[in-house]
C-alpha cells in the first residue's frame, strides 16, 4: 500500500477522539433531565437582542440610524444598572436590504450571537423572509419596522411577532378618510410600489373611499427600481391624467426621486401626499443630496407635502419625550450620524418600548414570558407615541392612530391647522374616528418598568 | 450527572482502544504503517458484480454502499455502468471517493452493480432490495468477523434502503442516505411542473413528462431524451443573455414585456429549485446582475440541467414501470406553489405584483395535463415507505443540491417523526412495541457570499464551484467522514445522535461547512407525497 494511508497516531488519536465524542455527546444528550433549560440570549448579567437592517447600500439612508438609536437607548438604561442586573447587549447585522443575508444573518444572530429576541428588524421585504422562520423557532420578534399589516393581524401566523409601526392600511384609511373630506372635488392619484407595503397602503386608501384607475391615476413600479430606472413614466402619466394630489405610498428613496422627478418634468400637482415612512426629513434631504440637490431646495420640496405619525414630530423642542430621548442621543448615541430625525426618535421608542416590556415580564425572562405579556398588556407598555398600542391576543399590531401634518420650510412635520387631531381605525373595514388618547407622562428617569 | 457521564466517557473511550488494539496486532509488524486490505469480487445470485474490501485492521464494522439511479442505455455522452461503479461514497465535484479514507479508518467495504437480472438499471427499486439482501448475506457469509453492517447509500438509492431495512430490518444495524430521495412521486411531479411551465412559458412543443413512459426501452428512453433536449434548448438560448429578452409567447404575455428571467424564476420557485447554485450565492449584486433575486434567477438556471435531467431520466424510467400518463397537474394550484414569502423576496426579479399575476392568471387559463388514472395511482403508491424502521438513520444533503433537493431529508425527518407518534401513541394505548426515534439529519451548506463578477459585471460560470453545499451528491471529505464515522458508531450504540448533536463543538470540528443549527430547515419540498 502506498503511504498515503498511513494511519499515523496523530490520526488514529484524533479519530478516537471524535468518535469518543460522538459517543459522549450522544449519552451525555440522552441522559439530561427533562427540566426546561433557561431561553438562549438571557443570563443572569445579559440580555441578547438581535437586530437586521441595511446599514449600507442604495436602502440604507435614514433606516441606518435606527439601530444606533436604539443602542444608545440601551446603554443609557445599562448604565442605571440594566433590568433587574441584566445589561442589554444589541447584536446588529447589516443585510443592505439584500433577502439573501436577511436570511443568512438571521441564522447567525439565532446560532452563533444566541439572541434572545429579534428587535427592530427594518424591511418588509427582507423580513418577509426570514419571519416565518424566526415565529417557528418560538423567538420573541419585536417591533419591526415594517406597517404591513400581514405581518400582524393574524397572531396565529406570525404568534411571535409585533409591530412597531401602524400598519400602512391604517395610515392610510386615516389620511385617505382626510383626503377625501378635505379635497372632494380634486382628481387624486397614488404612486406605489409594487409589494406588500405599497399594497397594503393601496387597499388603505381604497378603504377609505378613494378610487383609483389603474395606469392613469394609480401607476406603480417595482420596489427596488426606482434609482436606476427613474419614476419619469409613471409621473408623466399622472401628469396626463391630471391628477391634482399625488400620493406616495413607498420608501424614502422613491418619495425623494418621485418629487425631485415631478420638478424635472414640470408637473408640479397641488399637494404631495407621502407615507410616513416615505417621508422622513432627513432621509429625504440626505438622497436628494447625494445627487447633488442643495439642502435648501430639498426643504423647499418638502414644504408642503402632507403626511401623518403615530409620534411627536422630532422636532417639537417642548415634547418631554423628545426632550428626554434627544439628551439620551446626545449622550450615548456613538454611531456615525447621531443627528436627531424621526429615524433616531424611532429607534429611541422602540428600544423603551422594549425595556418597558422586559422591565414587566419580571426576573423570571422567558421567551413565552415575553410574548405572553406584551399580548396581555400591551396597550398598557409605555411609549412616546401619541397613539396607544394594539398589542393583544387578537392582534400583533402596534400604533393604531395617526395625526396628520404638513411639513413647514424647516422640514419639521406640523399639524395641519395648528392643532393635532389624533384619528383611530384599525386594519379591516372599520370606521376612522377621533381618538381620545392621552399619552401617560414620562418617567423620571426616562426608564418605563413595565405596564 | 456529571460523574455518571464520566464514566460512559471513559468505558466507551476504553471499549473502543480495545478493539483498534485488538486488530493492530493482527498487523504485520512490517507492514505496521499500510493497511493490508484483502479485495474479493464476484457476482451475486442475480448475476450483478460486487467488490469487497477489508483490511487486516478490520474493525468490525462492515459498510455496504448503493449508488444512486441510472439510466439503462446508452445515450450521446453516457454509457450505462456495467460492473460495480462506486466503491464508497463519491463526491461529484471532487471527483473522489472515500475508499482509502474508510480503509484506513478499519472499515470493510462493499459495493455492487445494482443492475437488475438482464444487467438493466432503470427504476428497479423491488428488485433492489432483493439484490441488496443478497450482497449482506454475501458480505457476512464470507466475513464471519462482521459484527455490524451499514446500509448506505446515495440519491436514488435511499428508496431500495428504506424498503430494504423495513423488509429486512435484522439485515442491518444502521442506515445512511447521502442526498437521498424520498418520495419519488413528490420530487417528480415538481419536475414535471418544471416541463410543464416551461411549455407554457416557452415553448408549446415540449411535452415532458406527458411523454414518458409512452415507448420502453431505448426508443422511449430518446424520446424522453428529445423533451430534455428541447427544455436544454430553451435555458441555453436563454443563458446567452441570462433571459433579458421579453417573454414571447403565450400571447396575453407577449405583449407585456416581461423578461423571460422572470417566467424562469416563477416557475424555479413554483418547482423549489435551489435559489444557489455552484456558482451564484443569490445574494450578490454587479452592474449586470443588479439585483439578488436576480442572482437566484441565474442560480435556477445553472441548476436547471440537472433537475430536468432527473426529470428526464428518472421520469422515464418511472414511467416504464408505471405507465404513460403517471403526471396529471388538472388540480394544481400555482398560486399557492409560489410562497407569500418568495412572493415578496423575489418581487423584482419576478417583475413585480402586475407581472406575477399576470403570469399566474396565464397559468389558470391554459391548458393542464390529464394523466391515465390508473398510472397516476400507481405513481403515488410507488416505493412508499412506512417509516417504521427503529434502525440509526443519518441523513446528509447539501442545502442547494439541484438534483435531489434538501427538503427530500426534511420530508423524511418528518415523515419519520409523525410514524414515530403514531407508533408511540399505539404503544402508550398498549397495542404495539415501544418505537424509538432514531433519526439525526445533517446538512452541508453553502458559504455566505461566493459569486465571481467580470469586470463587465458577467456572472462567473465556468470558474470553482462553491466549496460546500452546492451539487448532487458533492460533499467534503471530511464531511463524507464524518457521516461515515456517525454511522459506525450509531451502528455499534444502536443509537443516532440526538438532532441537537449538530449544536455541539464536536459536531463543529467535521467541517466548517456543515450546518450546526439543531433546528435547521432546507427549503421544504412542494408536495409531501
Amino acid at each position: 500500500m502506498n503511504k498515503r494511508n498511513t494511519l499515523s497516531p496523530l490520526t488514529r488519536r484524533g479519530m478516537l477522539a471524535f468518535v469518543a465524542g460522538v459517543a459522549v455527546s450522544t449519552l451525555a444528550i440522552t441522559t439530561l433531565p427533562a427540566t426546561a433549560a433557561s431561553d438562549p440570549g438571557v443570563s443572569a448579567t445579559e440580555i441578547v437582542l438581535g437586530m437586521q437592517l441595511p446599514q449600507s447600500g442604495a436602502a440604507s439612508p435614514g433606516y441606518n440610524k435606527v439601530d444606533d438609536a436604539m443602542r444608545g437607548y440601551f446603554d443609557y438604561v445599562n448604565s442605571k444598572g440594566g433590568i433587574y442586573g441584566r445589561k442589554i447587549r444589541l447584536e446588529v447585522k447589516d443585510d443592505q436590504y439584500k433577502a439573501g443575508l436577511t436570511v443568512s444573518s438571521a441564522s447567525s444572530l439565532i446560532n452563533k450571537d444566541k439572541v434572545f429576541a429579534f428587535i427592530g428588524s427594518v424591511g418588509t421585504q427582507t423580513h418577509i423572509s426570514v419571519i416565518g422562520d424566526i415565529n417557528r423557532r418560538g423567538i420573541p420578534d419585536l417591533f419591526v419596522n415594517s406597517g404591513y399589516s400581514g405581518f400582524y393581524t393574524d397572531p396565529k401566523t406570525y404568534p411571535t411577532t409585533f409591530g412597531g409601526l401602524g400598519t400602512y392600511v391604517v395610515e392610510s384609511k386615516i389620511v385617505g378618510k382626510y383626503l377625501k373630506d378635505t379635497y372632494p372635488t380634486k382628481k387624486i392619484g397614488i404612486l406605489y410600489q409594487t409589494d406588500d407595503f405599497g399594497r397594503n397602503a393601496l387597499a388603505g386608501f381604497t378603504t377609505a373611499g378613494l378610487t383609483f384607475e389603474a395606469k392613469k391615476t394609480a401607476v406603480n413600479f417595482i420596489a427596488g427600481t426606482q434609482g436606476s430606472l427613474g419614476l419619469a413614466s409613471q409621473l408623466t402619466a399622472l401628469k396626463t391624467a391630471g391628477v391634482e394630489i399625488v400620493i406616495i405610498a413607498a420608501v424614502a428613496s422613491a418619495t425623494a426621486i418621485a418629487v425631485s422627478t415631478a420638478a424635472q418634468l414640470g408637473y408640479k400637482p397641488e399637494k404631495w401626499v407621502v407615507t410616513s415612512v416615505g417621508s422622513d426629513a432627513t432621509t429625504f434631504q440626505t438622497i436628494l443630496g447625494s445627487k447633488g440637490v442643495t439642502p435648501a431646495v430639498s426643504a423647499g420640496l418638502l414644504s408642503g407635502i402632507i403626511s401623518a405619525s403615530h409620534a411627536p414630530s422630532p422636532g417639537e423642542a417642548t415634547d418631554e419625550y423628545v426632550v428626554a430621548f434627544k439628551k439620551i442621543n446626545d449622550d450615548f448615541n456613538k454611531g456615525p450620524d447621531k443627528r436627531w430625525d424621526n429615524n433616531v426618535l424611532q429607534g429611541m421608542n422602540i428600544a423603551y418600548m422594549a425595556t418597558s416590556a422586559l422591565f414587566g415580564v419580571g426576573k423570571n425572562l422567558t421567551r413565552k414570558g415575553l410574548v405572553s405579556y406584551i399580548e396581555n398588556n400591551g396597550s398598557k407598555i409605555s411609549s412616546a407615541a401619541l397613539s396607544p398600542l394594539g398589542y393583544s391576543r387578537t392582534t400583533h399590531e402596534a400604533f393604531t392612530s395617526f395625526w396628520i401634518g404638513a411639513y413647514d420650510g424647516a422640514t419639521v412635520l406640523k399639524p395641519i391647522g395648528g392643532t393635532r387631531v389624533l384619528y383611530t381605525t384599525d386594519s379591516g373595514t372599520g370606521p376612522v374616528t377621533v381618538s381620545n388618547y392621552v399619552r401617560p407622562a414620562l418617567p423620571v428617569d426616562a426608564i418605563a418598568k413595565g405596564a | 450527572m456529571k460523574n455518571i457521564t464520566m464514566r460512559k466517557f471513559i468505558a466507551t473511550l476504553g471499549a473502543t482502544a480495545l478493539i483498534v488494539g485488538g486488530t493492530v496486532t493482527l498487523i504485520p509488524s512490517a507492514n505496521a504503517a499500510d493497511p493490508v486490505v484483502v479485495t474479493t469480487s464476484g457476482k451475486l445470485t442475480n448475476g450483478a458484480a460486487y467488490t469487497m474490501k477489508v483490511p487486516a485492521r478490520f474493525n468490525g464494522t462492515f459498510f455496504i454502499w448503493n449508488h444512486g439511479f441510472r439510466p439503462s442505455f446508452d445515450y450521446p455522452g453516457y454509457k450505462a455502468p456495467t460492473g460495480v461503479e462506486e466503491l464508497t461514497p463519491f463526491s461529484v465535484n471532487r471527483n473522489a471517493d472515500v475508499t482509502a479514507e474508510m480503509l484506513k479508518a478499519g472499515y470493510g467495504i462493499a459495493s455492487y452493480d445494482r443492475a437488475s437480472t438482464g444487467g438493466l438499471h432503470g427504476w428497479n427499486t423491488t428488485d433492489g432490495v432483493e439484490i441488496l439482501k443478497d450482497m449482506v448475506d454475501t458480505a457476512r457469509a464470507k466475513y464471519t468477523n462482521i459484527k455490524k453492517v451499514v446500509v448506505y447509500g446515495s440519491s436514488g438509492a435511499a428508496p431500495v434502503i428504506n424498503q430494504f431495512i423495513e423488509k429486512y430490518p435484522d439485515k442491518a444495524d444502521a442506515v445512511g442516505l447521502m442526498a437521498g430521495l424520498t418520495t419519488p412521486s413528490a420530487a417528480l411531479q415538481s419536475l414535471c411542473d418544471y416541463f410543464y411551465l416551461l411549455s407554457v412559458f416557452a415553448d408549446p412543443t415540449i411535452k415532458g413528462c406527458a411523454a414518458f413512459g409512452v415507448a420502453k426501452g431505448p426508443a422511449g428512453h430518446m424520446a424522453a431524451l428529445g423533451e430534455f433536449a428541447k427544455a436544454g434548448a430553451l435555458l441555453s438560448a436563454w443563458s446567452k443573455d441570462l433571459g433579458a429578452k421579453p417573454i414571447a409567447y403565450p400571447a396575453p404575455l407577449a405583449a407585456a414585456g416581461i423578461p423571460q428571467r422572470s417566467a424562469l424564476l416563477l416557475a424555479g420557485l413554483i418547482v423549489g429549485i435551489p435559489t444557489k447554485s455552484a456558482h451564484m450565492d443569490g445574494i450578490s449584486t454587479s452592474a449586470v446582475i443588479a439585483e439578488h433575486s436576480i442572482n437566484a434567477t441565474v442560480a435556477i438556471l445553472e441548476n436547471s440541467q440537472d433537475a430536468l435531467g432527473t426529470g428526464t431520466l428518472a421520469g422515464q424510467a418511472i414511467g416504464e414501470i408505471v405507465g404513460a400518463g403517471f403526471y396529471d397537474n388538472t388540480k394544481t394550484d400555482w398560486s399557492a406553489l409560489l410562497s407569500a414569502a418568495d412572493s415578496g423576496r423575489f418581487n423584482l426579479g419576478l417583475s413585480g405584483d402586475d407581472a406575477i399575476a399576470g403570469m399566474l392568471g396565464v397559468l389558470r387559463l391554459v391548458p393542464r395535463v390529464k394523466g391515465d388514472p390508473a398510472a397516476v395511482a400507481k405513481f403515488k403508491a410507488l416505493d412508499t415507505i412506512k417509516y417504521t424502521s427503529d434502525k440509526p438513520t443519518i441523513l446528509l444533503s447539501n442545502e442547494a443540491d439541484r438534483l435531489v433537493f434538501a427538503g427530500n431529508s426534511a420530508l423524511y425527518v418528518d415523515n419519520a417523526r409523525a410514524s414515530y407518534k403514531a407508533r408511540l401513541a399505539k404503544y402508550k394505548a398498549g397495542t404495539g412495541t415501544k418505537p424509538m426515534w432514531n433519526t439525526f439529519a445533517m446538512y452541508s451548506l453553502t458559504p455566505e457570499i461566493y459569486t465571481k463578477f467580470s469586470d463587465a459585471g458577467l456572472p462567473d460560470l465556468s470558474g470553482p464551484v462553491a466549496e460546500s453545499g452546492v451539487g448532487h451528491q458533492s460533499f467534503t471529505t471530511a464531511q463524507m467522514m464524518g457521516w461515515v464515522k456517525l454511522l459506525a458508531q450509531s451502528a455499534k450504540t444502536g443509537k443516532a445522535p440526538s438532532q441537537k448533536f449538530v449544536g455541539s463543538s464536536i459536531f463543529a470540528k467535521i467541517d466548517p461547512n456543515l450546518n450546526t443549527d439543531p433546528d435547521f430547515l432546507p427549503t421544504l419540498l412542494k408536495y409531501k407525497s
